[in-house]
C-alpha cells in the first residue's frame, strides 16, 4: 500500500486531436452565430417591444365564433385523421418489404429502404408546399403532403420493430410450405400488430400537431387563419387562436397517450 | 390418436368475444372518421384519383435539377443557413434546457420547483417551431435569428424533458458523497450528476441538432432564414428544375448530416453502456469525448 | 467526543431504525459496530452527519448538536467528518484526482469548485490523501478503470481529504475480497493511529471486527444490546447481538478459502 516512492504522475496534457476537435466546434459555433445574426440583446429589446401590446386583449367573441376558429381546426383534424389512414395504411405492406426479416427479395428490400430515406430527408412543409403547387391551395393537398410525412415516419418506426420480431414463428410458418405472403400474415404480423397501432396513435399525435402548421404553406386548416391574421397583425387574434389550439390539441395527446399505454 | 375420435367430456370453447368486439370497434371507428374527414374536406372522386397524375406532371419537371442556375443563387449558402440556424437553435436549447432539467429531476429537486418546470418543459413541447416563429417574426424582424430563436426555445422542451430522464437514471451513490462532506446542492449537481449524464445528454443534443436542421430548412418558408424561402419562391415562379435543385441540395446535406451525427451518437452511446471490461467502456468515451469536445 | 443521548430514528414508512441508544465515543477511539443487516448500523452512521435525519434524542459532536441543526450547520459539521461507503460512491466517469478533490467540496466557494477551478493548496492535499492511501500514481486514470479496492482507498482518501475529526465507515469491505478486504482495513487503522481521527466502522464479518476493532458496539433491530472492549467478546456475545449462531457468511474468511 503505502510502500510509498511511486511518483506522482505528471497531469496529461489534453491530445492534440481533442484540442482541435474542440477548437474547430468553437470557431464553427461562432461563425455560425454570425451568420444567424446573433444577439442577446434581443431579449431584452424584445421585452420593451412595442408590439407586445398588440397582442393583448385576447377578442375572445372573434375567437369563439365558429367560422372563425372552430370550423378551420375541425378541418385541419380532419386532414390528420385522413393522412393518418393513408399514410399508416401504405406504410404496412412497405414496411414489411423494408424489413430483413420480412423482405420478398433484396432489390424490393434496398429500392424501398433507400427511397423512404430520401422521402424522409425532405422536410414536411416542403412536401406541402410542393403538393399545394401540384393539386392547387387547400386541405386537399396537404391531406396528401401530410399522408406522405406519416409514411415516411411509420415505416422508419414499424419496419424497425418488424426486424426485432422473433424470426421462429415465420421459419415454423414456412416450414409448413406456407408461400411468403401468409407466412407474414400468420408468423409475424400478429405478434407486431400492438406495435403497429400504438406507433399509428403516435403518428396520429404528429400528424395533429404538424396539421395545424399546414395552412402556414398554404394547406389548409387552422394555419390558413393564422397565416391570414398574421398578416393583417392581428396578434391578438392570433394570441386567441393558439390558446384554442393547444388546449384542444392538449386533450387530443393526452387521449391517444392514455390509449396508447393501454395498448402496449 | 386412435382412428375412432372419441368425443371429449370437455365441451369446446367459444371463440373469446372481447378480441372480435374490440377489432370490430376500431374498424367502424377508422371508417366512420375517414368518412367524416373526407367529407369535411372537399374532395370528388375525380379529384382524389386525379392528385397522382397532377403531383407526378410536378415532380417529372424537377428533373434534371438546374444545378448551375442554383449555385449561382446561392442555394447551397441558402441550405448551411439552415445548418448554422439549427446548431445555434440547438446550442441555446442545450444551454438553457440543461439547469432547468436539474429543477425537474424527481431525485434531486424538491416538488414545489419540480412540477412548474416540468409543466413549462410540456408547454414548450406543444408549441411548434413554426408558430413560435409566427410570434418572433414581429418582434426581431424576418431573418435567420427569428428562426434560430424559435428552433431554441421549441428544443428546451423536448431537451429538458430528455435531460430530466438522464438525470432521474443516475445512480445517485455520489450524490451521497458530496453531501456527506458537506456539499452545497450545486456542487452535488456538478460533480455528483454532471459527469455522469454527460455523454448521453451530448447524445441529446446531437440527436435534437438532427431534427432542427429540418426543422429550419421550413421555417425558410416563412422569412426566418435559411433554405426554405428559395424553395418557396421558385415554387411561385413554377421554375421546376430550380426547385429540383434544391431540394436535391437540402436531401444532400439533411443526410450527410444525419449519417455523421448518427455515427457519434453511436460511438457515445457504445461508450456508456458497453461496461464489460474495466478498460473497455471507457476508451470509448474517451474516443466520443474527442469526437465531440465534450471533454472533462 | 461523540455522545449519542436516546438517540431514535423513525423513517418515513413508519420502521424505527434506532431505539433510544445512548453511546459515548471518544476521541481517536476505532470502534466497530456489528449486527445484522437492519440492525440499524447504517441509520446510526447516517445519523452522525445528518443524512438522515434523527427523529428523537441529541447528537453531539464536539458539543456541536445535529439533531434539528440548519441546513447550514450541517454542512459545516459534514465537513468535519468523512464518510467512506459499501459501494464506493465514486463518479465513475472523471478522473481519480476529481474524485478525491470531491472531499474539499465543503470548504471550496462554490463558484471555484463548479468551474474546477481547485485551489493548489486543496491540489496539494489531495495528492498527499492519495500518497497516504498508495495509489497516487493512479491520480489522473478515470476512477472507473481501477479496481475495487483500488475504488475504496480512492474513497478513504476523498474522506481524508477533508482532514476530518471523524471518519464513518459503512461496510467499507463489502463489495471486496477478503484479502482486499484486510488491507483496506488496515489502511483505515494505519490511518486512525498515524492522524488520531476517531474512526467508526460498520462491519458485517465478525473475524474482521475481532482483527480490527479495539471497541465493539453491538446493534440488534435499533438497540444498542452490547459496548465493550473486543477482548472481552466471545462467541457467546455473537450470539447475543445476532440471535443465533455463527455461520460461515458471518466470516469474510482467510487467503486460503479463496483458493
Amino acid at each position: 500500500m503505502s510502500e510509498g516512492g511511486t511518483a506522482r504522475p505528471v497531469r496529461p496534457r489534453p491530445r492534440l486531436r481533442t484540442f482541435g476537435i474542440t477548437a474547430g466546434l468553437l470557431a464553427f459555433t461562432g461563425f455560425a452565430a454570425r451568420e444567424v445574426e446573433f444577439a442577446v440583446s434581443t431579449f431584452w429589446e424584445a421585452w420593451n417591444n412595442p408590439l407586445w401590446e398588440k397582442f393583448w386583449p385576447v377578442p375572445w367573441d372573434w375567437v369563439l365564433d365558429r367560422s372563425n376558429v372552430l370550423d378551420p381546426l375541425v378541418e385541419t383534424f380532419q386532414i390528420a385523421i385522413l393522412a393518418t389512414i393513408v399514410g399508416c395504411g401504405l406504410a404496412l405492406p412497405i414496411s414489411f418489404a423494408m424489413s430483413r426479416l420480412t423482405a420478398p427479395n433484396r432489390p424490393t428490400y434496398l429500392v424501398s429502404r433507400s427511397v423512404m430515406n430520401v422521402v424522409r430527408a425532405v422536410p414536411d412543409l416542403f412536401w406541402a408546399k410542393l403538393l399545394v403547387t401540384a393539386v392547387g391551395i387547400g386541405a386537399f393537398a396537404g391531406t396528401w403532403a401530410l399522408s406522405v410525412f406519416s409514411l415516411a415516419v411509420m415505416v422508419k418506426l414499424f419496419s424497425e420493430t418488424v426486424d426485432n420480431a422473433d424470426p421462429r414463428p415465420l421459419e415454423a410458418a414456412r416450414a409448413t410450405g406456407s408461400r411468403h405472403l401468409p407466412a407474414i400474415r400468420t408468423g409475424v404480423l400478429p405478434t407486431v400488430l400492438p406495435e403497429y397501432v400504438a406507433y399509428a396513435l403516435y403518428v396520429f399525435e404528429l400528424n395533429i400537431r404538424a396539421s395545424i402548421v399546414l395552412g402556414l404553406v398554404g394547406a389548409g386548416g387552422i394555419g390558413r387563419v393564422l397565416e391570414a391574421q398574421r398578416q393583417f397583425f392581428r396578434f391578438d387574434r392570433v394570441l386567441g387562436m393558439l390558446i384554442i389550439v393547444f388546449v384542444v390539441v392538449f386533450v387530443i395527446e393526452q387521449v391517444s397517450v392514455a390509449i396508447r399505454k393501454r395498448l402496449v | 390418436m386412435t382412428a375412432t375420435h372419441t368425443p371429449s367430456t370437455v365441451s369446446r370453447p367459444s371463440p373469446p368475444s372481447g378480441v372480435r368486439r374490440r377489432r370490430a370497434l376500431l374498424a367502424l371507428a377508422l371508417v366512420i372518421g375517414g368518412v367524416w374527414s373526407v367529407t369535411g374536406i372537399d374532395v370528388t372522386l375525380e379529384r382524389f384519383l386525379g392528385a397522382p397524375g397532377d403531383a407526378w406532371d410536378i415532380f417529372k419537371r424537377l428533373w434534371p435539377p438546374a444545378m448551375d442556375e442554383a449555385l449561382d443563387r446561392g442555394v447551397v449558402g441558402k441550405v448551411f443557413e439552415s445548418v448554422y440556424i439549427a446548431w445555434i437553435g440547438t446550442i441555446i436549447g442545450a444551454v438553457l434546457s440543461l439547469p432547468l432539467a436539474f429543477l425537474a429531476a424527481t431525485n434531486v429537486a424538491p416538488r414545489w420547483i419540480r412540477v412548474p418546470v416540468r409543466q413549462l418543459f410540456n408547454a414548450i413541447r406543444a408549441v411548434p417551431e413554426l408558430i413560435v416563429a409566427v410570434i418572433f417574426i414581429p418582434i426581431t424582424g424576418l431573418g435567420p435569428w427569428a428562426g434560430t430563436l424559435a428552433i431554441g426555445l421549441h428544443s428546451v422542451g423536448t431537451l429538458g424533458k430528455w435531460a430530466t430522464e438522464a438525470i432521474e437514471g443516475v445512480d445517485t451513490g455520489p450524490l451521497e458523497a458530496v453531501e456527506a462532506t458537506g456539499g452545497r446542492w450545486v456542487s452535488g449537481m456538478r460533480w455528483g450528476i454532471l459527469p455522469q449524464i454527460m455523454p448521453i445528454v451530448a447524445s441529446f443534443w446531437l440527436f435534437r441538432f438532427e431534427i432542427n436542421v429540418r426543422a429550419s430548412a421550413v421555417l425558410g418558408m416563412i422569412g426566418a432564414g435559411g433554405v426554405g424561402a428559395e424553395l418557396v419562391s421558385q415554387l411561385m415562379f413554377r421554375n421546376f428544375s430550380a426547385v429540383g435543385a434544391v431540394l436535391g441540395i437540402t436531401v444532400l446535406v439533411v443526410l450527410t448530416i444525419d449519417t455523421m451525427s448518427a455515427a457519434v451518437r453511436r460511438r457515445i452511446i457504445a461508450g456508456v453502456t458497453r461496461t464489460g471490461g474495466p478498460d473497455d467502456g471507457d476508451r470509448n468515451a474517451e474516443a466520443l469525448a474527442d469526437l465531440t469536445g465534450f471533454r472533462r | 467526543m461523540i455522545r449519542f443521548e436516546d438517540v431514535s430514528v423513525t423513517y418515513r414508512g413508519g420502521v424505527q431504525a434506532l431505539r433510544g441508544l445512548d453511546l459515548t465515543i471518544e476521541d481517536g477511539e476505532f470502534i466497530v459496530i456489528v449486527g445484522l443487516s437492519g440492525a440499524g448500523k447504517s441509520t446510526l452512521l447516517r445519523a452522525l452527519n445528518g443524512l438522515v435525519p434523527a427523529t428523537g434524542g441529541s447528537i453531539t459532536v464536539d458539543d456541536a448538536e445535529v439533531v434539528g441543526a440548519s441546513a447550514a450547520e450541517l454542512r459545516a459539521l459534514r465537513s468535519q467528518i468523512g464518510m467512506i461507503f459499501q459501494t464506493f460512491n465514486l463518479v465513475n466517469r472523471t478522473s481519480v484526482l476529481n474524485n478525491v478533490l470531491m472531499g474539499r467540496l465543503g470548504t471550496v466557494p462554490v463558484w471555484r469548485s463548479t468551474l474546477g477551478l481547485w485551489p493548489a493548496d486543496d491540489r496539494e492535499r489531495a495528492m498527499q490523501a492519495l500518497e497516504r492511501v498508495g495509489i497516487v500514481e493512479k491520480a489522473y486514470v478515470r476512477a472507473s478503470n481501477l479496481s475495487g479496492g483500488q475504488q475504496q482507498r480512492v474513497g478513504i482518501a476523498r474522506a481524508l481529504v477533508q482532514e476530518p475529526s471523524v471518519m464513518l465507515a459503512d461496510e467499507p469491505v463489502a463489495s471486496l475480497d477478503p484479502v482486499t478486504s484486510r488491507q483496506v482495513m488496515g489502511d483505515l487503522q494505519r490511518i486512525n493511529r498515524d492522524l488520531g481521527i476517531t474512526t467508526i466502522v460498520n462491519l458485517h464479518y465478525l473475524d474482521l471486527a475481532q482483527e480490527f476493532g479495539s471497541r465493539l458496539v453491538g446493534l440488534r433491530d435499533g438497540e444498542l444490546v452490547f459496548d465493550g472492549d473486543i477482548a472481552d467478546v466471545d462467541d457467546d456475545t455473537f450470539m447475543e447481538i445476532y440471535g443465533r449462531a455463527i455461520s460461515d457468511d458471518d466470516l469474510v474468511g482467510t487467503e486460503d478459502d479463496l483458493t
